[in-house]
């Protein structure tokens, strides 16, 4: 009966973008997670929110109203952090209520909470058109290949910011290019996962794979490995009891985290 | 490579921040080979006046010079060993190895997309091995002692194999045994290796005997090549405006 589901092409679809959002999440997340910025998925993805709002109200594409939003705050938050020296807690917390707040309104002015808006807050297998897998392979790729071009550059920096600016490598630069990064995967990603539940797919996985105390090329490996488990698993359960797919991947993950937690009890 | 005798060359350095004055025309020479103690009260300006250096801070006004080349051209950054303030403390869950922390030192070398070669493993289990951490390799920097921390950091420094060394009072949280082996080492640094040190010390009794050149940071910067006057009881007192006792210890 799992291998039924490959038969239908939604489920092709699903699992094809499910599995590169798998890979993009989960390697992005590692450098937010050890950053401490966890919440700067969360916020993202919030405002992404809103970008589809505002799609949805003016007849626009909420995937690029989603990714424009997604970048442009994520644009501000750096330069607010980086250049005002304001506290990034702070930042993500302002952007995470506010673009809230202005979804809720805009929402509101449509008239509806209409199953549309719906799946993009909870993730939808059905919703994924081959058009979106277009869009999404060619944003992917591009985002894949500059994270593994400066990922031992944006791990330096993770590590110690100062010593690495101090050594040479570009930090402010390479902060903007991976909050870009990070903006883009997000809204690319909320088809499947979700507004609101795609943070979890970029945070769990690293934290769980940290739990393990390895270097850093191990647990990068182990956290994608996490994430495309979370997915495979958590689609078909979509598929097979009508779940919301993010809810389904989520909670595979907080199981896979807990597993983690209770064999690296430290 | 070029030979450049003044390493730094600052003229008229002043750095404000948020309206208050944390340096006031700084003006000083630091030459290719020198070990240099930076000393001075908390709060003086010595942090500050290395993080300038590494353009870490913009300065307000003034000119830096590194290698004789104007900071702002200046791009041979791993010609540069840094070691920060604190460095031994380290987020105890970070996945880090050891060898993985000191291959660090050579990103800036390795470029972009570089993929580690024959001269980078080289450099690494070198810096490694001089620093003892070689059997550590495999370990969690997080799971480290402060001293062995403070080891590790320091081969950082070294991989790039710079021809300077700064390093920001490293001691913190390390014990006396480690202190001593460190200074020990900074010593061989510049006496075999030639490579030139920039240590902002509070503990200056301990490095009497190395150090050529001393800088003294409260808001303005004060050069003495002349350490042993400077660091007499009655100077340093002057200098610190409090009674100050100058300890040497034996290596």
């Amino acid at each position: 009966m799992l291998l039924e589901m490959l038969d239908y092409p939604f489920m092709q679809r699903a699992f094809i973008a499910g599995l590169m959002i798998a890979v993009l999440a989960s390697l992005s997340g590692s450098f937010i997670v050890l950053r401490r910025y966890s919440l700067l998925s969360e916020t993202l993805a919030h405002v992404s929110l809103v970008g589809v709002s505002v799609g949805l109200l003016f007849g626009m594409s909420p995937l690029w109203m989603a990714v424009l939003a997604s970048l442009v705050a994520s644009w501000m938050i750096e330069y607010l952090r980086s250049v005002h020296g304001m506290y990034s807690d702070s930042v993500l917390a302002i952007f995470l209520s506010g673009s809230l707040a202005l979804a809720i309104v805009i929402v509101s002015m449509a008239g509806s909470f209409n199953a549309s808006l719906f799946s993009y807050l909870f993730g939808s297998i059905l919703s994924v058109s081959t058009q979106d897998l277009w869009v999404m392979g060619i944003f992917g790729s591009l985002a894949m290949a500059l994270l593994l071009a400066f990922f031992k550059e944006l791990y330096f920096i993770a590590f110690d910011e100062d010593v690495a600016r101090a050594g040479g490598i570009r930090v402010t630069l390479l902060n903007f290019m991976l909050v870009s990064i990070i903006a883009v995967i997000i809204a690319l990603s909320i088809r499947v996962v979700g507004t609101l539940l795609i943070g979890a797919l970029m945070v769990i996985p690293p934290v769980a794979a940290i739990r393990f105390g390895m270097g850093f090329y191990p647990t990068t490996l182990l956290s994608i490995a996490i994430a495309l488990i979370s997915v495979v698993i958590g689609l078909s359960a979509s598929y097979l009891f009508s779940l919301p797919s993010g809810a389904a991947i989520v909670l595979c993950l907080l199981v896979i985290f807990i597993i983690a937690l209770v064999i690296n009890r430290r | 490579m070029k030979f450049f005798p003044s390493l730094f060359e600052v003229n008229g350095l002043n750095f404000e921040r948020q309206g208050t004055l944390v340096l006031k025309g700084a003006a000083f020479r630091i030459l290719s080979g020198e070990y240099c103690a930076i000393i001075g009260p908390n709060g003086g300006g010595k942090t500050t006046l290395v993080r300038l250096l590494l353009g870490l801070e913009k300065p307000t006004s003034g000119d830096i010079k590194l290698f004789g080349i104007p900071q702002n051209r200046f791009r041979d950054w791993n010609r540069i060993g840094y070691v920060p303030q604190r460095s031994a403390l380290v987020d105890s869950t970070f996945p880090a190895t050891v060898r993985e922390v000191v291959g660090m030192g050579r990103y800036a070398v390795r470029g972009i997309l570089g993929f580690e070669s024959r001269d980078d493993k080289t450099a690494i289990s070198e810096a490694m091995e001089l620093m003892g951490v070689s059997d550590l390799s495999d370990r969690l920097i997080g799971n480290l002692s402060g001293g062995q921390r403070q080891r590790v950091m320091i081969a950082r420094a070294l991989a790039s194999n710079p021809d300077v060394l700064i390093v920001d009072e490293p001691n913190t949280g390390v014990d006396v045994e480690s202190q001593h082996r460190f200074y020990e080492l900074l010593r061989t640094l510049n006496r075999t290796k030639k490579m030139s040190i920039l240590f902002i010390t509070h503990d200056i009794g301990v490095i009497a005997e190395d150090i050529t050149r001393v800088l003294f940071v409260n808001q303005t910067v004060l050069v003495s090549q002349n350490p042993a006057e400077m660091i007499r009881c009655d100077e340093m007192s002057r200098l610190y405006g409090t009674p100050a006792h100058v300890v040497s210890h034996n290596h």
